[in-house]
C-alpha cells in the first residue's frame, strides 16, 4: 500500500484515533484490571476461581441482556423495555414448561417467539418515526403490566428440580470444555488467517489477537472448570458471543449494522434497507431478552413480579456503555456486553464480599458509567478538549 | 473496465445514424406537498457523452438527481434505460440499471474503512451458508486496482474515513462510483467544496469517465467547469427545463440569461 508522508495527523488524533478503531476495547480492560487489583488486595477470596466462577454467573443475564442492546445501540436507538420482557419471556416459559407439562424446548421456542414478537410491534412504531426512547419507556410500563397478566394469582411460579432449573444448573464436561476452546480458538485463527500469511502490518496484530484471545479462552475456562465443569449459562453466552461477534465483523449484514449506526442517509443512498436493519436489531434484542429472562429465573429457581425489575435494565445499558459501546450509534463491539457487564459485577461481587455498604455500590457503577461515556465522547469527537463555541 | 479502447473506430457510426440515448426521461414531475418542484421535464443522455445540469438554488437539480438516482419518487413521467421504460423505486434498482450517484455530501459513512465504504451495498459475498461473509480479501484486490486508478493513495485500508483528509475522502467517493463498472454516472457539485489543485483533478476525472465510454451527468454551479467538461447543458429554472445548449454553440451570457431567466424580461 501506498504510504503518503504528507497525510500525518497529530499525536493527540492519531492516539483517539487509534482508541475508535483497534484499541477501543483497551481501556474498559485497564477499568477492569483496576477494579480487579484494588478488590485483590483487599480480599484473597476476591480473585479464587469460586469467586470468578459466581462473578460470571452473576453477570451473565445482564451481559446477554446488554449483548441484545449492543446491536440497538449500534443502529442508534435505545431500548428501556427489554429487562421487564425478559421477566414476561421467563414467566410464559415457566407457565408452558412448569405448570401445563410442555416438553422444554417448545416452551422455549414459544418464550423467545414472545420477545421477539414484542420488540416487532416496538421497532415498527419506532421506524414509523416515533423516538425509540419513548417507545420503549412506554412498552416498559405496558410490560409491567403485562407480566401480572401472565403471572398465575399467587404472582410466582416455582422452577426448583424441574428441567427448567437444570439450564443454571448443569455443567459442560471439563475435558469437553478444553476441546470446544481449542476448537473455537483454531477457527479463529483460520478467520484470520490471511493476515497470517500477509506481508502487511496487520500480520503483527493478527498474531498478537490470536495470542491474546487464547490465553482469555483457556484461561478462562481453566478458572471456570475447576468446579464441576463449564456452567451451563456460561456456554450459552460463549456461543451467543461469538455468533454474534462474527455476524457482526465478517458478514455483509454486519457491515450494514454499523453503516446504518454511522449515518443512515448514506446507508440509505448506497441501497441498505435502513429499516429493516433496525428491525432486525430489535429482533435480536427480543430473542435475547427472553433467554436472559429464562437463564435468570434458572438461576433464582422462581419467576416473580419482581423478574427482570430491579437495576436490570439499567445495569444492562451502562455495561453496553461502559464496554464502549457508543449511545450515538455505529461504534463498539458485540464484546463490550462481556467486558461492561464484568466491570459492573465486579464492582457489586467486590462490595458484597467485603461486606462494604451498599451505597459503596451505586456510588462506583454510577462513577464508572459516567467516566466511560466521557471517554466516548472524547473518541466519538476526536479530541480532549470541546471544540469552541 | 469498459472493453472500448480509447482511439478505435467511432461507435457512432455513419453520417446520419443517431445513437439511441441510454438514459432517458419523459415528463417527470415531482411535488412536496404543494410545491413544484419538477414539471414535465426531459433529458436525453448517450453513450460516452457528458451532460451538465445547471439551474439556480431551487431549480429542481437535486430533485431529478433523487429520482434517477432511486432515492425519490417521481409523481408523473417515464424513465427509459436502453429503450426499455423502468422503475428506479429504490437506490438499488437504480445501481442494477447501471445508474451510479457521487452526492454532494460524498454520503461516507465516517465509521467504516476505506474498503467498506467502496463496496457498501454491493459487497462481495460468500454464499448464504456462511451467512453472507464478506470477500475482504477480493474487495481489498479492487480496491486498491480501482484507488490506484484514480491516483487515490490511503494510508491505511483499515482506518475508518472519518479520520483520512477532505482530498483523500473525495477521492473515495468518486472511485466508489466505479466499483460497480457503471454506465452511467452522476456527480452533485463534484467540484462545490475543492480546492484548485483538487478541481482540476475531478475535471480529468470526469473526461477520464468520457473516454471510457460511460456517460456523466454532473450537476454544477460552476459555470466554467461546466463549459470545460460538458457537451451538452441542460438548464432548470423553477423546476422546468428553459433551455439546451450543445458545446461551442452558445455564450457564457445566454447561459447565465438562461439560468437567470433573464431574457424573458424583454418580452
Amino acid at each position: 500500500m501506498s504510504v503518503s508522508a504528507t497525510s500525518r495527523t497529530p499525536l493527540a488524533g492519531r492516539i483517539t484515533a487509534a482508541f475508535e478503531d483497534r484499541l477501543r476495547n483497551v481501556p474498559v480492560l485497564i477499568v477492569l484490571g483496576a477494579i480487579w487489583l484494588f478488590f485483590d488486595t483487599r480480599s484473597d477470596a476476591y480473585l479464587s476461581s469460586q469467586n470468578l466462577t459466581n462473578l460470571v454467573l452473576q453477570i451473565v443475564t445482564t451481559a446477554i441482556l446488554a449483548l441484545g442492546i449492543v446491536f440497538v445501540l449500534l443502529v442508534g436507538e435505545i431500548d428501556l423495555s427489554s429487562a421487564i420482557l425478559s421477566g414476561v419471556c421467563a414467566t410464559v416459559v415457566a407457565n408452558y414448561a412448569v405448570t401445563s407439562g410442555w416438553n422444554l424446548y417448545a416452551a422455549l421456542a414459544v418464550g423467545v417467539l414472545l420477545g421477539m414478537v414484542a420488540m416487532l410491534v416496538q421497532a415498527l412504531i419506532i421506524v414509523f418515526g416515533v423516538p425509540s426512547l419513548i417507545v420503549t419507556l412506554g412498552g416498559m410500563v405496558v410490560f409491567q403490566g403485562l407480566l401480572l397478566v401472565v403471572l398465575p394469582p399467587e404472582f410466582t411460579v416455582n422452577v426448583g428440580g424441574t428441567d427448567y432449573a437444570k439450564i443454571a444448573s448443569e455443567h459442560l464436561p471439563t475435558s469437553l470444555s478444553f476441546v470446544l476452546a481449542v476448537l473455537i480458538l483454531i477457527a479463529y485463527a483460520g478467520s484470520r488467517w490471511r493476515d497470517i500469511i500477509g506481508s502487511r502490518s496487520d500480520r503483527t496484530w493478527a498474531l498478537v489477537s490470536i495470542g491474546v484471545i487464547g490465553v482469555a479462552v483457556l484461561g478462562g475456562v481453566t478458572v471456570l472448570t475447576r468446579g464441576n465443569g463449564l456452567p451451563f449459562p456460561v456456554l450459552i453466552l460463549g456461543v451467543m458471543l461469538i455468533v454474534a461477534s462474527y455476524a457482526t465483523t465478517s458478514t455483509r449484514y454486519g457491515v450494514h449494522l454499523y453503516a446504518v449506526g454511522g449515518d443512515r442517509d448514506a446507508a440509505q443512498r448506497a441501497g441498505i434497507p435502513v429499516y429493516r436493519m433496525v428491525l432486525y436489531s430489535f429482533l435480536i434484542l427480543g430473542a435475547c431478552a427472553a433467554i436472559a429472562g429464562v437463564v435468570d429465573a434458572s438461576r433464582q429457581l422462581a419467576v416473580s413480579n419482581s423478574s427482570g425489575g430491579g437495576p436490570l435494565m439499567l445495569n444492562a445499558i451502562a455495561a453496553a456503555v461502559v464496554g464502549g459501546t457508543s449511545l450515538f450509534g455505529g461504534r463498539g463491539s458485540v464484546w463490550s456486553a462481556l467486558l461492561g457487564a464484568l466491570v459492573i459485577g465486579s464492582i457489586n461481587n467486590g462490595v458484597q464480599l467485603l461486606g462494604y455498604s451498599p451505597e459503596v455500590q451505586f456510588f462506583a457503577t454510577g462513577g464508572v458509567l459516567v467516566v466511560a461515556v466521557a471517554m466516548d465522547v472524547v473518541i466519538t469527537r476526536g479530541s480532549l478538549w470541546p471544540r469552541r463555541a | 473496465m469498459s472493453p472500448v479502447a480509447h482511439g478505435t473506430v467511432d461507435p457512432q457510426g455513419g453520417p446520419g445514424s443517431v445513437e439511441p440515448p441510454i438514459l432517458r426521461l419523459a415528463g417527470v414531475s415531482k411535488h412536496f406537498g404543494g410545491v413544484r418542484a419538477l414539471h414535465e421535464v426531459d433529458l436525453e443522455l448517450r453513450t460516452g457523452e457528458v451532460v451538465a445540469l445547471v439551474g439556480d438554488n431551487g431549480a429542481g437539480k437535486s430533485t431529478l438527481v433523487k429520482i434517477i438516482a432511486g432515492v425519490e419518487r417521481p409523481d408523473g413521467g417515464e424513465i427509459h434505460v436502453d429503450e426499455q421504460e423502468v422503475k428506479l423505486d429504490t437506490p438499488r434498482a437504480a445501481t442494477g440499471v447501471g445508474i451510479h450517484t457521487v452526492y454532494q455530501d460524498l454520503s461516507l459513512c465516517d465509521n467504516l474503512d476505506a474498503v467498506k465504504n467502496l463496496f457498501l451495498g454491493q459487497e462481495r459475498t460468500t454464499g448464504w451458508w456462511r451467512g453472507r461473509a464478506v470477500r475482504r480479501g477480493a474487495m481489498e484486490e479492487q480496491a486498491k486496482a480501482v484507488l490506484d486508478s484514480m491516483s487515490v493513495r490511503l494510508r491505511s485500508f483499515t482506518t475508518p474515513v472519518g479520520g483520512l483528509s477532505g482530498g483523500q475522502r473525495q477521492g473515495i467517493a468518486i472511485c466508489r462510483a466505479l466499483v460497480s463498472d457503471p454506465r452511467i454516472v452522476m456527480l452533485d457539485e463534484p467540484t462545490a467544496a475543492l480546492g484548485i489543485t483538487q478541481r482540476a483533478e475531478v475535471l480529468d476525472l470526469i473526461l477520464r469517465l468520457k473516454e471510457q465510454r460511460r456517460s456523466v451527468l454532473v450537476i454544477s454551479h460552476d459555470l466554467k467547469d461546466v463549459q470545460h467538461v460538458a457537451d451538452r447543458v441542460v438548464v432548470l429554472r423553477l423546476g422546468t427545463k428553459v433551455a439546451e445548449f450543445s458545446r461551442g454553440r452558445y455564450t457564457s451570457s445566454e447561459l447565465v440569461a438562461a439560468i437567470t431567466g433573464a431574457h424573458e424580461g424583454v418580452a
